[in-house]
Formats: structure tokens, C-alpha cells, sequence
């Protein structure tokens, strides 16, 4: 049976500026997937973009090359990855005119 | 020593993942945190299913990671034993504590005793001011002062009747202003139920283990100048055996390395009330706090729990 584990990493966190997750440990894992549960999004033309990030030593980082679809709405959003070394984050720009939006962040890994 | 107690140590001491503990006659809990994180969670505060009402104090107290120790000049460090250790960290913000807890109950009145081998470290910066007035000279490295405190805790409660108690125990390593201070220090009060600070009897405060924020008591004669090893990057492990009693609700003693500290006359504060649904309940702590902008981390090669019940 293969080890896993979910991380919450933001729990009801309002954004009105870009953000950045905390760097979070994630060598033993052979698969990881994203999701982004955004609960409400407040402002005129509000959207939410995050792309994920990797590095090798928590302190650094570098686009990993995959991103979620831009989100313009509330909803749940998911990101498979694989092969991303011994780090992750999420790189997030909030848009729009006076912009605010709710999430809920998870990280589930996988051997 | 009967020939039980005579086999059972050898068998202890045989084991080399076990023979580095000195566990009481029965282990409840051996993590290895090669193995995942065993049970330790995220300690999130009390809600009616909306996280907007959990309470300030108790509402991000930061998810576990399993952590190889990979640092920007070295590489990896791996754990004491094996390739893992639980890593529990803050967000790089004033005042920001991370905690996780295990939840277990009791199976009789008798003592339980912690041990884990640990280490604590702050986050590697680059062209920082130092705190505490202190340059990096060669031998020391400024990073040591913006490692703020660890703590080690339990939440006992017996029955609906009561009482409900913890036996928290901080080891401050600098004061707000990155000075040293390098002790152990116990609660003098209890931390706030959610229910008391929903209905406004306690003002919430920035420090989940107690009621009001100078509510600590130094442990005497606890002066204890740990192994930081001078740079972010370089990791030791520390022994640490906690014992306590469930039968006087007190601690017994604190073993850090080769220091071993008598406990039984320090007070534990009990809450006011009793608590419904939380017969014999038996959690234990860990947590890491910093003082600066600076992530601090708290890591556990592994934990041993053990009872003599």
C-alpha cells in the first residue's frame, strides 16, 4: 500500500494581492496533485492564476511548467504533477479591480 | 531484575531503532517518520463546520511535513535514522507558531512518557541584519538568534466531571528581541477553551498554551545553552525524554541530552471547566515558535511513546 498524505495549506485565506504557498517538503512523493477550492471571489472581473513551482532547497524557486486554467469563478480546481523534486509551492496572481478571493488550498501526495 | 525484565531489555537494546530509547514496560506509540507522519496532525481549533469561526489563535498552525533536511549547501542531511524526519514549521512572520498534535486516550492512571531525538533550526537567510547583537565571527552564526522557542505539551481530561489539565513545557531560546535566554519555561494558566473565547470570557491572545500572554513561569535552575551548531545548515539530533502523571496531573521530568530535570513541584494549571466528550482523552504536542520574520523549524527523527499501565 502505497504512503500518502494531504496538507491543508491555506484554510479559508482571503487574497487581494498575488501570494505565494509555503514551501512544502514533498521528496518522498512520486505523484502530487493541487487543488484550489475557491469558496468566493469578490471585486469586478476578479480572477485567480497559479502555476506551480518547484526547488532545490526551499529557498529558490522556478516555474515547473504546469498551471491551472485561470479561475474567474467559485469552484473546486485541480493540477496533477509529477516529477518535481524535493519541493513544491503555488505562484498565485489575483486580478481584477478591487479583488478578493477565498480559497481553500490542498496538496495531496503520493508515493 | 527478573529474567522478564532482563529479556525485555536485551530485546530493547538488541533492536538498534529501539535501543537508543529507554521506553516504560508498554510502548503505545514508536513513530518513524520514514513511515509517514504516524498520527501527528495539524492542531486546528474547535468550529460548527465553518473554518471562519475557528479562533484566531488556533486557526493556522501549518500542516506536517515529512522532511529529508535538504538545505541549500549541503543537500540533503537525512534523518538520525533513515531518510525522514517530521518537520513542523512557521510562516516567516512575528509570532507565528506551528503545532501538531497525536491523539491517544488512557488506559490507566499511571505515567506516560515521551522521548524523541529532535532538532531545531532557523530558516537560512541571505543579507540579513543579525538580532541580538551579534556578528557571524567565523564560530557563530546570527541565524542562532532568530530561532525563537519550541514546546512540548499534553491535554489531558479525565471525565464529563473533570478535570482537564496540560503539562506544557517551552524551551525559549531568545527573547522578541533575538537576545538569549535559553531555558525552559512551564504555563502558569490554561489555554482558553473555544467556547470561552466565543463568548468573550477570554480575550484572545497571540500564544494558544495560555490565557494571557506573560503567562509563563521559568523552570528553575533550567539554564540550558543547546547545540544549534552555528550555521542554518548543520543538524544534530538532541534526546529529549518527557515523563508525566496521569495519578497527580503533574510532570515528572524533563531529560534533554544528559540534564535531567525534576518536575514534580512545578504547577499545572487545570481549566475551569469540565469537558463533555473527552473521557480519558491523552493528546501530546509539538510545537515551534518564531519571533521574527524568519521561518523556524522544529524536526523529530522519531518518537517513542510508552506507559507503565
Amino acid at each position: 500500500m502505497r504512503r500518502s498524505h494531504t496538507a491543508v495549506v491555506e484554510r479559508n485565506t482571503t487574497f487581494d494581492s498575488d501570494f505565494a504557498t509555503e514551501p512544502f517538503e514533498c521528496a518522498w512523493a512520486g505523484e502530487a496533485r493541487w487543488f484550489i477550492r475557491v469558496l468566493d471571489m469578490a471585486g469586478p472581473n476578479t480572477r485567480l492564476s497559479a502555476r506551480a513551482q518547484v526547488s532545490p532547497d526551499g529557498l529558490n524557486w522556478c516555474d515547473e511548467g504546469s498551471r491551472f486554467p485561470e479561475i474567474s469563478e467559485a469552484g473546486l480546481y485541480t493540477l496533477p504533477l509529477r516529477d518535481f523534486g524535493g519541493w513544491l509551492r503555488l505562484d498565485c496572481q489575483v486580478g481584477g479591480r478591487e479583488p478578493a478571493v477565498k480559497v481553500l488550498i490542498y496538496l495531496v501526495l503520493k508515493e | 531484575m527478573t529474567s522478564i525484565e532482563a529479556m525485555r531489555t536485551a530485546l530493547i537494546q538488541s533492536d538498534p531503532r529501539l535501543s537508543k530509547y529507554n521506553p516504560l514496560p508498554r510502548i503505545l506509540c514508536f513513530d518513524d517518520f520514514d513511515d509517514g507522519v504516524n498520527g501527528w496532525t495539524e492542531l486546528l481549533g474547535n468550529h460548527d463546520g465553518d473554518l471562519d469561526n475557528v479562533q484566531p489563535d488556533r486557526r493556522d498552525f501549518r500542516p506536517p511535513q515529512i522532511s529529508n533536511l535538504t538545505f541549500f549547501d549541503v543537500g540533503s542531511h537525512g534523518a538520525m535514522g533513515g531518510n525522514y524526519a517530521l518537520k513542523i514549521a512557521t510562516r516567516p512572520r512575528p509570532n507565528h507558531q506551528a503545532t501538531v498534535c497525536k491523539r491517544l486516550m488512557w488506559a490507566g492512571a499511571g505515567q506516560v512518557q515521551l522521548e524523541t531525538y529532535f532538532t531545531f533550526k532557523a530558516e537560512a537567510t541571505f543579507d540579513r541584519e543579525p538580532r541580538g547583537g551579534r556578528e557571524y565571527d567565523g564560530n557563530y552564526h546570527p541565524s542562532e538568534a532568530d530561532f525563537g522557542s519550541f514546546t512540548i505539551g499534553n491535554d489531558v481530561s479525565e471525565s464529563e466531571d473533570g478535570p482537564r489539565y496540560h503539562c506544557v513545557l517551552r524551551y525559549v531560546n531568545t527573547d522578541q528581541d533575538g537576545e538569549f535566554v535559553q531555558k525552559w519555561f512551564s504555563t502558569t494558566s490554561p489555554s482558553p477553551s473555544t467556547k470561552a473565547l466565543v463568548a468573550g470570557e477570554v480575550k484572545e491572545v497571540p500564544d494558544f498554551h495560555v490565557t494571557r500572554p506573560g503567562d509563563w513561569r521559568e523552570v528553575p535552575d533550567s539554564y540550558m545553552p543547546l547545540c544549534y551548531n552555528e550555521v542554518p545548515t548543520k543538524v544534530n539530533w538532541h534526546y529529549l525524554r518527557w515523563r508525566f502523571d496521569l495519578s497527580t496531573r503533574r510532570n515528572v521530568e524533563l531529560q534533554i541530552n544528559d540534564r535531567v530535570m525534576d518536575l514534580r513541584d512545578v504547577p499545572v494549571p487545570v481549566r475551569p471547566d469540565p469537558y463533555w466528550g473527552l473521557s480519558r482523552l491523552l493528546n501530546f504536542s509539538l510545537d515551534v515558535r518564531t519571533h521574527t520574520d524568519v521561518r523556524n523549524f522544529l524536526y523529530a527523527d522519531s518518537i517513542l511513546i510508552s506507559v507503565d499501565w
